[in-house]
């Protein structure tokens, strides 16, 4: 009997805003360039200074045959304040990025950039979904479960910022993208969904979430799971939790405070005394290997839910490997039609 | 009348030097057991690389022209590697391989990963007889020398290294006694000239492009035939319509497509190689071909999108980077790149 060949994957480009990130076009450059050698159906479209990224890819391994430039010399820095600086350069390289994206010339964006620049884009060149008032900015957090068949130590949260004062409408919504980017993504066909109050009873929490919990514990098409607490969010409690934006902005600034100062607290020790520096010493190797399995570099980056087109933002201080990561996130959800999976969604039950 | 003795062909005018083992032949012998493999292969097993045919079969349709293939494969694979050049329809006029058995029983160990030493003499030997006019075009890849081989070929024969020079480098590269003073007196029988226009070197390992920059702008490394062809139609050597099929030839066996084609095309243009010129009356030619009957350009329908990719590409420059200066070689400070790729290595890791 003849086999038949499985399907190469569609070839999708990949617009990557080179400027803006905290190590500067290089290692965005870099990380596109090994993109270029490991995933020969993603295309990388460079956007920023031609001339920068020409001196690094010339440099660097790449395949020319995967990789194309835009110029596009401006760009907005870490600390610019968006509506501001897309005002003052409105071919800033996010902007161009966006542009090609909503242009059919690229099929996402990637960015290791001003976040604020790059949501502002997106609101500003793509068009939300049917359905969707409200775009939600996702992350992604470590915990000590895994999740779905790719077994991923992290839980989605959303949203982080995108969305400050969201509405029940907006949570369900929320819930219904984070669904169906953990299912597309972690490979996980039935991801769990929370949200995020200050107790599990269904009627704790402002009117807001109590009311996206009566609706969400209808929703066919999502796998609710209740409310969870902030203690939750590092136990890996659900697959996906949702917040607002100003809740998720502060949880996750708060958690990723807790994770700074444990290693302060763990350095402080190792140099305090003889005793504290033999045990971490003897604990080296398992350190080391929850920082592997937790390393935000693997996962390379998290979506803007809710536009049309796709928008991955990277972390400002990500390396090459991080940006190709970032880079295959997002192919796979275009590929994946991480849109239609939202927008179907959307339509069960009429969220 | 009285007829002549004999007819000789038509001196060649250009004469195209290719190399086969990761020039022309998607070949790995980086291990024992690829090593094995490919010496047991079929000529119907061997891949050209995509594109490398069809550039060829073209160059050679222009007339005049003389095909000079110099591998490093050992003699005992000539049967297997001229039926696979014949599979492929490519005509050749000189296939020279290495006599490795010979190095084995003589114990020339060194000569049995060496590049300068046997590909140098050849080079030269086979430039004495052709004539002084005859421009060449040299393809090699990155996997070995061919870059400072074909550079040193070139410049020897165009007088701009002395033998002192020379005899540095074949010391460096640890080339035999004789193979030196073989190297040296065609060095010497060789009429001076300059005809090496161009060096293409394809990237098999994707060693990063501005490696190339030390050997000048004559050296071009490119990531498949199609960019070496548009090159040479810049050089006048093809027609807009060859180069669209090494194009289609890519396309169809190598799953190539519009945005590796156009990227390609973006690619040389941002090094500075003067290749805009040509977009115009290539794209014609794919117009041409494509209203054509049964035009095997098909495959790139439909044309506005064909147009649209490769104008985009260059708009989205924003301008046209200088070329590339020329540049003289400093063949002394190279001369890592003169010893096999083993050697070379050992001495960075240690």
């Amino acid at each position: 009997m003849r086999r038949s060949r499985p399907m190469p994957p569609r070839a999708t480009t990949i617009a990557f805003d080179v400027m803006g990130s905290d190590h500067g076009p290089a290692e965005v450059v870099r990380g596109a360039a090994a993109l270029s050698l490991e995933a020969p159906h993603i295309h990388a479209l460079l956007v920023g200074d031609g001339h920068q990224i020409d001196q690094i890819l010339a440099e660097t391994r790449h395949s020319g045959e995967r990789i194309s430039v835009y110029h596009a010399p401006d760009f907005v820095g870490m600390h610019e304040k968006p509506s501001e600086a897309l005002g003052r350069t409105p071919n800033a390289s996010i902007v161009v990025a966006t542009r090609l994206v909503a242009d059919g010339e690229a099929d996402a964006v990637v960015t290791a950039g001003n976040t604020g620049a790059g949501v502002l884009a997106c609101a500003r060149t793509f068009q939300l979904i049917p359905g969707v008032r409200r775009a939600a900015l996702a992350s992604v957090y470590p915990t000590r479960t895994w999740h779905g068949a790719k077994q991923d130590p992290f839980s989605l949260i959303l949203d982080v910022g995108a969305t400050v004062d969201a509405t029940a409408d907006d949570l369900v919504v929320f819930a219904v993208m984070g669904s169906a980017y953990a299912r597309i993504i972690s490979k996980n066909p039935h991801p769990s969904v929370a949200l995020l109050s200050n107790g599990t009873e269904a009627t704790k929490g402002p009117p807001r979430v109590v009311e996206a919990h009566a609706r969400l514990a209808q929703h066919p098409g999502v796998r609710f799971v209740g409310n969870v607490e902030g203690v939750d969010i590092p136990k890996g409690t659900a697959d996906v939790i949702c917040c607002d934006g100003f809740v998720g902005n502060v949880c996750l600034k708060m958690l990723e405070g807790v994770a700074e100062t444990v290693v302060e607290l763990a350095n402080y020790a190792y140099h305090s005394a003889l005793r504290w520096k033999i045990g971490l010493a003897m604990l080296s190797n398992g350190l080391k290997q929850l920082k592997d399995v937790t390393d935000w570099q693997q996962y390379g980056g998290a979506p803007v839910l809710g536009f049309d087109r796709l928008f991955i933002k990277a972390h400002g201080r990500s390396k090459a490997r991080a940006i190709a990561n970032a880079g295959k996130v997002a192919a796979k959800a275009v590929t994946s039609d991480l849109a239609h999976a939202i927008r179907e969604g959307l339509s069960l039950a009429g969220s | 009348m009285a007829l002549p003795d004999r007819i000789d062909p038509r001196p060649p005018r250009r004469i195209y030097r290719w190399d086969l083992d990761k020039t022309y032949l998607q070949t790995e012998f980086d291990t024992f057991a690829q090593l094995v493999r490919t010496a047991l292969q079929k000529a119907s097993e061997k891949q050209a690389v995509p594109g490398a045919a069809a550039l060829i079969r073209e160059l050679r349709a222009q007339g005049d022209t003389r095909l000079c293939i110099i591998s490093g494969s050992p003699t005992q694979m000539r049967n297997v590697l001229e039926a696979k050049l014949k599979l492929d329809g490519v005509e050749w006029d000189e296939l020279v391989l290495k006599d490795n058995v010979r190095n084995l029983l003589r114990g020339r160990f060194r000569a049995l990963r060496g590049q300068v030493g046997y590909k140098l003499p050849v080079l030269l030997e086979s430039r004495i007889h052709a004539p002084v006019e005859a421009e060449e075009v040299l393809f090699g890849d990155d996997a070995e020398a061919d870059a400072f081989i074909y550079s040193l070929y070139a410049d020897l024969i165009a007088g701009r290294v002395d033998e002192a020079v020379l005899g540095q480098v074949l010391e460096a590269a640890q080339v035999y006694p004789d193979d030196r003073a073989r190297i040296v007196s065609a060095w010497r029988a060789v009429p001076r000239a300059d005809p090496v226009r161009r060096i293409f070197i394809h990237l098999d390992r994707l060693t990063p492009p501005a490696y190339f920059a030390r050997y000048g702008s004559r050296v071009v490394p490119v990531f498949n035939y199609f960019q070496a062809a548009l090159v040479l139609l810049a050089d006048g050597h093809l027609n807009p319509g060859q180069v669209a099929r090494v194009a289609v030839e890519m396309v169809q066996t190598a799953g190539h497509n519009l945005l590796t084609l156009s990227n390609s095309f973006q690619d040389l243009v941002r090094r500075g190689l003067p290749i805009q010129a040509v977009a115009a009356p290539l794209l014609q030619a794919l117009e041409g071909a494509l209203q054509g009957p049964g035009a095997v350009l098909q495959a790139f329908r439909p044309l506005p999108d064909i147009v649209k990719a490769f104008t985009r590409r260059v708009a989205a420059l924003g301008g046209t980077p200088p070329p590339p200066e020329p540049r003289a070689i400093d063949y002394l400070s190279v001369l890592d790149d003169a010893r096999p790729r083993t050697h070379r290595a050992r001495k960075r890791s240690s």
